[in-house]
């Protein structure tokens, strides 16, 4: 039996900008298969990540391994393997539609003409339009369709979503998911938009301030946080096991925790915690070294 | 790679090919005009020859009815420039400007091999359309050639190896500026800015330097000044005392108040005293040492500046 594969392994990553560190201290280890979300406000250094995944940049300290193989070496067939879609999706605007695809099949291995021929008739976009006249739902459809057609074994989207109106987002999401669900490929993304997550991912990335500060599998997340409510108390915190998050109303405090039971106390109850409410939690939290809590992967 | 380059570029390189050729065809209808004043070709009235009665009508001729045209073109010294800066600075700025670059280093095709292959498809439109302007232009030039030689500004710079070389910073600044400034327009500025910059530190302080000038000194003829007009370069010219030692303009005026005052002739005023005339030149012969000389320095500085983008993109700074 082979190992199981590693879609995605980082270890000690960090990328500094002439700025300051956009990214310390990020170590991941991310199985094939499934869909990986990256959560994180605006400026948490999801973009900076994305791009040392599929060796846009190269980190500045440790290491990135995609598929197995270091990306700042990148060979066609590594180059292969990975599909990526950047914020707002960019395309050359002054290419048609079909020329786009040409480009797609100039510069790679295999290309799937076919299918992104089929997935853009499907959604009605013409192949002789320019790129740039099409809508932003559109020439993110044609994005998508050019790094499916790749046949990735790893597919990287950058705010997917972010720039698109509702309709057009659930029309994106819709195709997205259904590339997943016809197999093969690790879907790897980033959002600042919290909901809806449950729904479509199985691993979660929460970055906050540069740094990592929760990951694990969705359903070990969940299973392994509740949270407790019980009447209004400033102490025996600790008791609780890993408090993540208190909050303290007039009356009632209630309390985030991670591996922990019900105090002892009268009065308090357990509750499941939505994933909302627990990326939430972590985004609030002040980032600090070693704050990152790691779940999930290990077998 | 190819029709991806061509598909990306090809607005850049028709408009500069039509306008190249446009540019071709005109001199080429007034260059035959021009050549026809000459009925046995300029080059035989090159030298000592163009001296002679016919020559001398000609190259009047020549001046009268297309010494406008001589003048217009003393400025096409910056075409290869615009060639070269046109072509570089959307290589890479526009793809950072558009975010294609995260598009197009992302296929298959790794982007060494990439930079490579439009560095070099594009370096090779500046250098073939370059080379064509300034083939036309020194055949256009010939007749003016064959009367002032080919030293001056507007010979020197637009003629032989040289107006390639420009091409080809201009073309190395732009895509440096390009991958730093991350914008077209700004790199193309930059890419002209510092071309110019250049061209006239090397034209006024490089290019005299290039070999030692050769010095003639001869004591001043009674009969009246030696005309100067010739296919060397002059860089310097004056008056020396009998001894040799130069005269400052200073000098100069006194000898020629003192030759009014006394109401001589200046010539045999200054025959009488032993003053002498010399010239500081570079003899014509040296035309192709010196283009090769300017050639080098701007080929070698474009060579750095594209080191420079390819480092940067190798080191996945972009």
């Amino acid at each position: 039996m082979t190992a199981p594969e590693f879609a995605l392994r980082t270890d000690g990553v960090g990328k500094r900008y002439r700025k300051g560190w956009a990214l310390r201290d990020c170590t991941l280890d991310l199985p094939a298969g499934g869909v990986i979300a990256l959560v994180g406000p605006n400026g948490a250094g999801k973009t900076t990540l994305l791009r040392l995944v599929v060796g846009l940049l190269a980190p500045s300290t440790g290491t990135v391994e995609v598929l197995g193989h270091d990306v700042t070496v990148s060979t066609p067939q590594t180059l292969a393997r990975v599909g990526f879609l950047a914020q707002d999706h960019p395309l050359y605007k002054r290419f048609t539609v079909a020329e786009m695809l040409r480009f797609g099949r100039a510069c790679n291995l295999r290309f799937d003409q076919g299918l992104a021929e089929r997935r853009l008739a499907k959604l009605g976009i013409p192949l002789d339009r320019r790129a740039g006249t099409l809508s932003g739902g559109q020439q993110a459809q044609v994005a998508l369709a050019l790094a499916l057609a790749k046949r990735p074994d790893l597919l990287v989207l950058d705010e997917p979503v972010a720039s698109l109106d509702p309709l057009a987002r659930h029309e994106f999401l819709q195709v997205l998911m259904g590339a997943v669900a016809e197999g093969g490929v690790t879907v790897l993304f980033s959002s600042h938009v919290v909901h809806e997550l449950e729904r479509v991912c199985d691993h979660l990335i929460v970055l906050n301030d540069g740094r990592v500060t929760l990951t694990g599998d969705i359903d070990t997340l969940l299973a392994e946080h509740r949270l407790l409510v019980g009447p209004r108390t400033a102490a025996d915190l600790g008791r609780a096991g890993t408090v993540v998050e208190a909050v303290h109303s007039d009356r009632h405090t209630t309390l985030l925790v991670r591996d922990g039971g019900l105090p002892a106390a009268p009065g308090w109850q357990a509750r499941p915690v939505a994933l909302e409410d627990l990326v939430l939690a972590y985004l609030r939290r002040p980032s600090e070294p070693s704050a990152a809590v790691t779940s999930g992967v290990a077998e | 790679m190819t029709w991806l380059i061509w598909r990306q570029h090809r607005t850049e390189v028709c408009v500069l090919g039509l306008l190249v050729g446009l540019f071709g065809i005109a001199l080429l209808v007034l260059g035959t005009q021009a050549q026809d004043l000459f009925p046995g070709g300029p080059a035989r009235c090159a030298g000592e020859a163009g001296l002679d009665e016919g020559c001398v009508a000609s190259f009047r001729r020549l001046d009268e009815e297309y010494g406008y045209v001589e003048n217009l073109l003393a400025a096409f010294y910056l075409v290869p420039v615009l060639v070269g800066a046109f072509l570089g600075a959307p290589l890479l700025a526009r793809e950072l400007e558009d975010g294609t670059w995260q598009l197009a280093w992302t296929q298959a095709v790794p982007r060494m091999r990439w930079l490579a292959a439009k560095l070099a498809a594009l370096a090779g439109v500046t250098v073939t359309l370059t080379g064509m302007f300034t083939a036309v232009l020194t055949w256009f030039r010939q007749p003016f050639d064959a009367w002032e030689g080919r030293f001056q500004y507007d010979a020197f710079d637009l003629e032989g190896l040289v107006p390639v070389a420009y091409a080809l910073f201009a073309f190395g600044a732009a895509t440096a500026a390009g991958a730093i400034l991350r914008r077209s327009l700004p790199a193309f500025g930059v890419a002209f800015g510092a071309f110019l910059a250049a061209r006239m530190s090397v034209g006024l302080l490089a290019r005299p330097a290039y070999a030692t000038p050769l010095t003639t000194m001869e004591p001043v003829g009674a009969g009246g000044a030696k005309d100067g007009v010739g296919a060397d370069w002059t860089i310097e010219h004056g008056y020396a005392d009998a001894t040799g030692r130069r005269l400052s303009s200073a000098e100069y005026y006194e000898l020629e108040d003192a030759a009014d005052r006394a109401g001589a002739n200046l010539n045999q005023f200054l025959h009488a005293r032993g003053v002498q005339e010399f010239g500081v030149y570079h003899p014509a012969d040296r035309f192709w040492t010196f283009q090769l000389i300017e050639a080098s320095l701007f080929v070698a500085v474009a060579a750095v500046l594209v080191g420079v983008v390819v480092w940067r993109v190798r080191r996945r700074m972009i």
